[in-house]
């Protein structure tokens, strides 16, 4: 509304004959808003907007550094390669599934560790510190130290389960265990920061609603359904956002912990746009799976922003 | 303010400083150097080089430890054209990629007209390996190929001759493993991890039951070999004959296994043999090396390995760098590296030299070994190729996949790439 009514401000002295640059001379609120925006919107464009035009552009060319041979033209070769590739859709699959397990996994982990960090403690700060940890690790060392944990032969897992008398279990010997590991190691990892943002939520509802609430004789856990969970939704809708579009982009811990073994069973589609890239130099097969993530990470935001917009 | 006496002396010791640092004129080489190769040795042979030539100092910069990690970091400094390095160390799989993406410099202007006689000397399968289209685009390091070491002392213990045959070993490391009742102790250990040695795992019995991976540059897969290669590994993991995690064992892993005197039968490369007779040996003088079993009814082979010295075409110094590099790959620093470092010879007359059968004696028998190895197939696609052939051998073992299907996957996978 307010840019509708700053629109008709600023016409009436276009149409009075004054040259359009005499506008900068004696900025209207609206052009100086443009001005200031302007620097802003063309780094976002050089480091945003060109890259993505060139890797869309890259994806519709044979581009291999291997071969030797200049880019050519190839239209949508690529994309022809990768329907019929079965492990685009075997890295496609695990990273669909280590979102689905992991978002919802780290949500209700972060959400419990939220609400415990939230309980009024003494001291705040050890509390708070353990719960950053996780958060300030980068992902890669989270990786190659849970790989030592999950290792078979000197694991501190297998040990632990040895000690409760179960067998140890060759975790990077079987998708399914090796896929286990990667999804906990990841819930580990990110739910704190989920805890982060939704605490931050917590802290912004009264407790006089709470006090009401007991006068009225509403339990714990009817104040927690009624009160803390629909006040806390616009925080949780925005940390499983950031958190979804990190998962679909998942790399750095299976890459440390199993490079995506045993045989590409815990691969990433994330891992397999590096590997072509990277490894094979095929510039123009890695741009066209790295446009189909780029796209799935629209799609999965686009679904959200519309969830956000119809609440309101 | 400045008077203009010490104007004049400040600008006259610059002078002399210049003139002084242009007559030095130091070149500053880095080299990387793969970490399993025992770079402490390579850094002596670096010392005796800057000792002669007080005007080059060379730096070594080491890192990763699977080739495959090697070529990772390797082809992100190349891909940036960064020339920070100058001299890089290199699979032997590798020199043609590196050609056909044009991130080596050829030595045919140094050599000139003795291009073909300079590399004549060499073994030739190395000459073969590093002159693509004609250009020489690296220099042989040293040789390599893989053999089987075995505990002498366990065989001998229990009678046993070292196996000529993949079945054999299955039989006698059952034996000697249930009646040494060491629950340590494995059978045979070797590369199950997706690493490059896994490429070499399956290629070895294939390799000896006739077949080739590739002829004449088009793809000549026999599925039937590559179903029976994939089962004899896998039929080791499931009798107990090599440890269920074995696809978790990289080359490393391999050796230090085998260094801890767990192992009776190791599938390893010759750089073994050095840390095997190392202080920090549990096996040191109870280690006898052999050329690989071969199939029933197959001749035994072994895959060619070995590393190269190329120049990279972005390094500042290439002068500097390929001269250096002819230091690195004549007769006289592979006999150092021989008896030093255990590294193969890449020269024909070092495995025979004196002072080399000294120090590593089983090296005259290894000759025959290099000469008749098998070389992984040659395309600048190799990367996906090794690719495609390791991630299956590592599913099969890890029982993510059976050997039938491992080989037809492989078999569509490997249609895809070479086309």
């Amino acid at each position: 509304m307010a840019t509708a009514s700053e629109t008709t401000l600023v016409t009436p002295r276009n149409e009075s004959g004054t040259k359009w640059w005499t506008r900068f001379l004696d900025p209207s609120e609206r052009t100086l808003a443009l001005l200031l925006l302007l620097p802003a919107a063309l780094l976002l464009a050089l480091i945003i907007v060109y890259p993505v035009c060139r890797l869309v552009w890259t994806s519709f060319q044979n581009l291999s550094l291997t071969s030797g041979a200049p880019a050519a033209f190839a239209g949508l070769e690529n994309y022809a390669l990768m329907l019929d590739d079965p492990v685009f859709w075997e890295t496609t699959w695990n990273t669909v599934l280590i979102t689905l397990i992991t978002v919802p996994g780290a949500l209700l982990v972060g959400l419990a560790l939220a609400l415990m960090a939230n309980l009024p403690f003494k001291r705040k700060w050890p509390v708070r510190l353990s719960l950053l940890i996780p958060w300030a690790l980068p992902l890669s060392f989270a990786g190659l130290i849970f790989a030592w944990f999950f290792h078979s032969e000197y694991g501190v897992v297998n040990d632990v389960l040895g000690r409760l008398g179960f067998e140890g279990v060759i975790w990077f010997n079987s998708a399914r265990w090796a896929f286990a590991a990667i999804c906990l190691t990841i819930i580990w990892k990110t739910s704190s920061f989920m805890a982060l943002i939704i605490l931050a939520g917590l802290q912004t509802i009264p407790r006089s609603l709470y006090e009401a609430a007991e006068v009225d004789g509403a339990g714990r856990l009817r104040q927690f359904f009624e009160i803390t969970l629909p006040l806390l939704k616009a925080s949780i809708v925005v940390a499983l956002i950031f958190r979804t579009i990190t998962a679909l982009q998942t790399f750095d811990i299976p890459f440390t912990m199993t490079r995506g073994g045993p045989g590409t069973s815990t691969a990433t589609l994330a891992m397999y746009i590096h590997q072509n890239t990277v490894d094979f130099l095929d510039l123009g097969y890695g741009s066209a799976l790295a446009v189909v993530m780029f796209a799935l990470s629209m799609g999965v935001t686009a679904v959200y922003l519309r969830m956000i917009r119809a609440k309101g | 303010m400045m008077s203009k006496k010490t104007m004049k002396l400040l600008l006259a010791g610059a002078a002399l400083t210049l003139t002084a640092s242009a007559a030095m004129a130091q070149t500053n080489l880095r080299v990387f150097v793969s970490s399993q190769h025992r770079p402490d040795v390579w850094r002596k042979a670096f010392d005796m080089y800057e000792a002669k030539n007080p005007n080059v100092k060379v730096t070594i910069e080491t890192g990763g430890n699977t080739s495959e990690a090697q070529a990772q970091y390797l082809n992100t400094v190349m891909t940036a054209k960064d020339s920070s390095l100058d001299v890089m160390i290199l699979d032997v799989i590798r020199p043609a990629q590196y050609a056909a993406a044009g991130w080596t410099v050829p030595f045919n202007d140094v050599l000139g007209a003795d291009a073909d006689s300079y590399m004549k000397r060499y073994l030739p399968a190395y000459a073969e390996a590093n002159t693509v289209d004609g250009k020489v685009v690296a220099l042989p390091a040293f040789a390599d190929a893989m053999f089987l070491y075995y505990r002498k002392d366990l065989l001998e213990k229990h009678g046993i001759q070292p196996p000529q045959t993949w079945d054999e070993l299955a039989v006698a490391a059952k034996k000697v493993t249930e009646s040494e009742k060491d629950p340590n102790l494995q059978g045979l250990s070797f590369q199950g991890k997706a690493i490059e040695g896994a490429v070499c795992t399956f290629l070895l019995p294939y390799w000896s039951m006739g077949r080739q991976l590739v002829s004449n540059g088009k793809l000549s897969f026999d599925k039937e070999a590559a179903v029976k290669s994939l089962k004899l590994w896998k039929d080791f993991v499931d009798q107990g004959v090599a440890k269920k995690n074995i696809a978790e064992v990289a080359t490393d892993d391999t050796r230090k296994e085998f260094q801890a005197g767990n192992v009776l039968f190791a599938v390893n490369w010759s750089y073994a043999w050095g840390q095997f007779q190392g202080a920090e040996s549990a096996v040191k003088d109870k280690v006898g090396v052999v050329k690989l079993p071969a199939v029933q009814g197959g001749q035994p082979a072994s895959c060619l390995g070995g590393w190269e010295w190329g120049v990279s075409a972005y390094s500042n110094n290439k002068t500097e760098a390929q001269k250096f590099v002819q230091y690195l790959s004549s007769p006289e620093t592979s006999e150092f590296m021989a008896i030093n470092a255990a590294l193969l010879p890449q020269f024909p007359d070092v495995y025979t030299d004196a002072d080399v059968t000294k120090a590593v004696p089983w090296f005259a028998n290894a000759r025959p070994v290099v000469e008749t190895a098998k070389a992984r197939p040659v395309t600048p696609r190799y990367n996906e190729v090794s690719d495609i052939i390791r991630t299956t051998v590592n599913a099969v073992l890890a029982g993510q996949s059976t050997p039938e299907d491992g080989a037809t996957q492989m078999e569509g996978r490997l249609r895809r790439v070479l086309r």
